[in-house]
């Protein structure tokens, strides 16, 4: 991470933790407008915070993580040019599902370390175990897939790349919402504890933009339409030097 | 908390040309066969091996003094992704190039690197892993193959299964108990066993596609030299579980189906069927992912780091894929169908050997355990 990115995350991170999932418009609007953030993509020469999509990933994920009650990506987005606004939506979402999904990871590891039965941390057995890696692979998934389409944009054009982001993120967030639930038990389930506020944004959140059926129509069509052969040869020319 | 972090992989400059020239020589010496593409690095084939070898394609990180052509690592890593996704039979010198090698030459006494690392760069010589015994599957720990001190020699006395290769292979490393009476992690020591040394022998075990890639190997009164002691003595389980963060990190975690995805998409592009189109997308997500994944394990290895979590995570993900592959396409292709016919021939091979992909390099079980220990579970 370079110092404008770890610099912007230092800003981020506290905030959305404060503002949280019921955070109000009036209460977020100006702190959001005094960081610069809605003009994150803006160029700095058009007076934005002049952020690349590395950047914007940094701060959809945060948003993600802290489950926050208002749409920022979106009205980052709105300023975004040189855009399908439906594309860079479809990143965004997938950026947040996987800070999202991390989120509940962490939650539901702390939680098994803490909560005892049988007489031991619920952590130390073997099926929990097994399920947690299980949730910990889907996450890892949907964080390196937003980290590949952020790249992608940053490159140019990255359609491609989107669209397998945000399927691959929708995919996770069947197993991570499940695994996240089933661990915590009955307090899961709770209005008072916080893991909602992370689930159900994250079920929201895998239709937005793009469910499943959309984007693997759309990829498939695609991959389908360039052939066998160009399959392997495109997805390694995506990413090389000289076809930058 | 963030499992894994990626950051963008700095994909050399010479990685076009290297992709070309690996293209170029699997289309002239690689196999057409598809069925025999597919799961191509267990599938040994010394010719094609020497090819590579003579064209500075084994070994490439490895110092030039040992035969190799100080390449760097991500450059390795783009020729492997190309042998596999083009599905060439690099199952001869797999295990040489990719750990054994580097294992020689980061513990090897001089005597064992002159005699072995230059020929495993000449795709010459080749080697098998000699872990798992008959009473030592996931419990590696519990080995009961001894070496005992002989004046100057060792004995190795025991027996090693599952060998993948032994019968093309020309040593083995293995892991033995060096002191009488150790137990567990404690007292354990790697050989270099050369396969012609007598007391050596080799029964094929032949799997259930009939296929022959892995071994008994017995080994009764070996005699070896004290220069066969690879590391230092009693340091066995160190040096092995490091070599086994090698043999799980690859491309060839999630890449052994790939000729099957392939064949599906040339299937879809005559189908036109909207489910088929909807399982490529799929896939193809995943493969985008799994490779960005992979590399990234590369690039941190690259860098000195040990990314042992990461790496952990990419096995399991990526054998799923790999082991998902042939299911879903049993699934939803109609292989009534006479245009189906290459593609129903891949799927039936794979749906048999799959199972072995969450076996081989540590089972499934095993893999989650070490991601669990890696959150903090254990
Ligand atoms: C194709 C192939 C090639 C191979 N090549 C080599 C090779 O070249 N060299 C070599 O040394 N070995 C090789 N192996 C062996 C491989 O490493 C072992 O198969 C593997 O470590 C598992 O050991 P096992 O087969 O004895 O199964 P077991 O350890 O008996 O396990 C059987 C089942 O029980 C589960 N299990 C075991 N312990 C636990 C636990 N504590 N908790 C939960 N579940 C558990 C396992 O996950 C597995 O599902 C190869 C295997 C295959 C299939």
């Amino acid at each position: 991470m370079n110092d404008t990115r770890r610099m912007l995350a230092e800003m981020a991170d506290p905030l959305f933790a404060e503002l949280g999932p019921d955070a109000s418009e009036e209460r977020a609007l100006p702190q959001f407008e005094e960081l610069g953030l809605p003009l994150l993509l803006v160029p700095e020469a058009e007076g934005g915070f002049g952020g690349d999509w590395l950047d914007a990933l940094t701060v959809f994920r945060l948003a993600g993580y802290h489950a926050l009650g208002i749409d920022l990506p979106a009205l980052v987005v709105e300023r975004a040019e040189s855009i399908e606004r439906e594309l860079a939506m479809a990143f965004a979402r997938a950026a947040q599902i996987a800070g999202a999904l991390d989120a509940a990871l962490g939650l539901a590891v702390g939680y098994v370390n803490e909560r005892q039965q049988f007489g031991r941390p619920l952590g130390k057995f073997q099926a929990v175990q097994q399920s947690l890696a299980t949730f910990a692979c889907e996450a890892a998934a949907a964080n390196c897939a937003a980290m590949g389409a952020a790249q992608a944009l940053n490159r140019g054009a990255a359609e491609f790349e989107i669209a397998a982001a945000k399927l691959r993120a929708n995919r996770a967030v069947e197993i991570g919402t499940t695994v996240a639930h089933q661990v915590h038990g009955a307090i899961g389930f709770t209005q008072e504890y916080a893991l909602h506020h992370l689930t159900r944004r994250l079920w929201q959140w895998r239709s937005e933009y793009g469910n499943d059926a959309h984007w693997s129509r759309r990829l498939g069509s695609a991959v389908t339409a360039r052939g066998a052969d160009r399959f392997w040869p495109d997805l390694t020319a995506r990413t090389d030097p000289a076809c930058r | 908390m963030q499992t894994f972090v990626t950051e963008a992989v700095d994909w050399p400059n010479t990685a076009p040309a290297l992709r070309e020239q690996v293209r170029a020589l699997v289309a002239e010496h690689g196999t057409r066969d598809p069925v025999r593409r597919a799961n191509s690095w267990t599938k040994p084939a010394p010719e094609f091996s020497r090819k590579l070898g003579e064209a500075g394609l084994l070994g490439m990180t490895w110092p030039t003094e040992y035969g190799g052509q100080e390449r760097s690592q991500l450059e390795r890593y783009v020729v492997i992704e190309e042998l596999l996704a083009a599905g060439a039979p690099v199952g001869a010198h797999w295990i040489a190039d990719r750990q054994s090698g580097p294992l020689l030459l980061r513990l090897g006494n001089e005597e064992l690197k002159r005699r072995w690392v230059p020929a495993i760069a000449r795709g010459e010589a080749f080697a098998c892993i000699g872990l798992s015994e008959p009473g030592s599957g996931s419990d590696l720990a519990s080995v009961r193959t001894t070496a005992r001190r002989d004046g100057d020699e060792w004995i190795i006395e025991g027996q090693k299964v599952w060998t993948t290769g032994a019968h093309v292979s020309h040593f083995m490393i293995a892991l033995v108990r060096s002191e009488a009476g150790s137990e567990r992690q404690a007292g354990l020591s790697q050989f270099v066993i050369p396969m012609d040394t007598p007391g050596v022998s080799v029964k094929p075990i032949i799997d259930l596609t009939g296929a022959h890639e892995f071994n008994e190997v017995f080994l009764e009164g070996v005699r070896l030299p004290a220069s066969a002691l690879l590391g230092n003595e009693g340091e066995g389980w160190k040096q092995a579980t490091a070599e086994l963060s090698l043999e799980r990190s690859g491309p060839e975690r999630y890449l052994s189906s790939m000729v099957l995805f392939l064949e599906l998409v040339r299937h879809a592009g005559t189908a036109s069927d909207p489910a088929l189109e909807e399982l490529v997308g799929r896939l193809a997500a995943e493969a985008w992912t799994l490779r960005l994944m992979s590399a990234s394990v590369a690039a941190k290895l690259a860098r000195g780091e040990d990314p042992a979590l990461e790496a952990t995570i990419v096995k399991d993900l990526g054998n799923s894929y790999e082991q998902a592959i042939p299911q879903l396409v049993q699934a939803a292709v109609d292989f009534g169908d006479a245009e189906a016919e290459v593609l129903r021939a891949v799927c039936f091979y794979l749906l048999q050997v799959s199972p072995s992909f969450s076996l081989r390099g540590g089972t499934r079980e095993i893999v989650k355990g070490i991601i669990a220990r890696g959150l903090g579970l254990r």
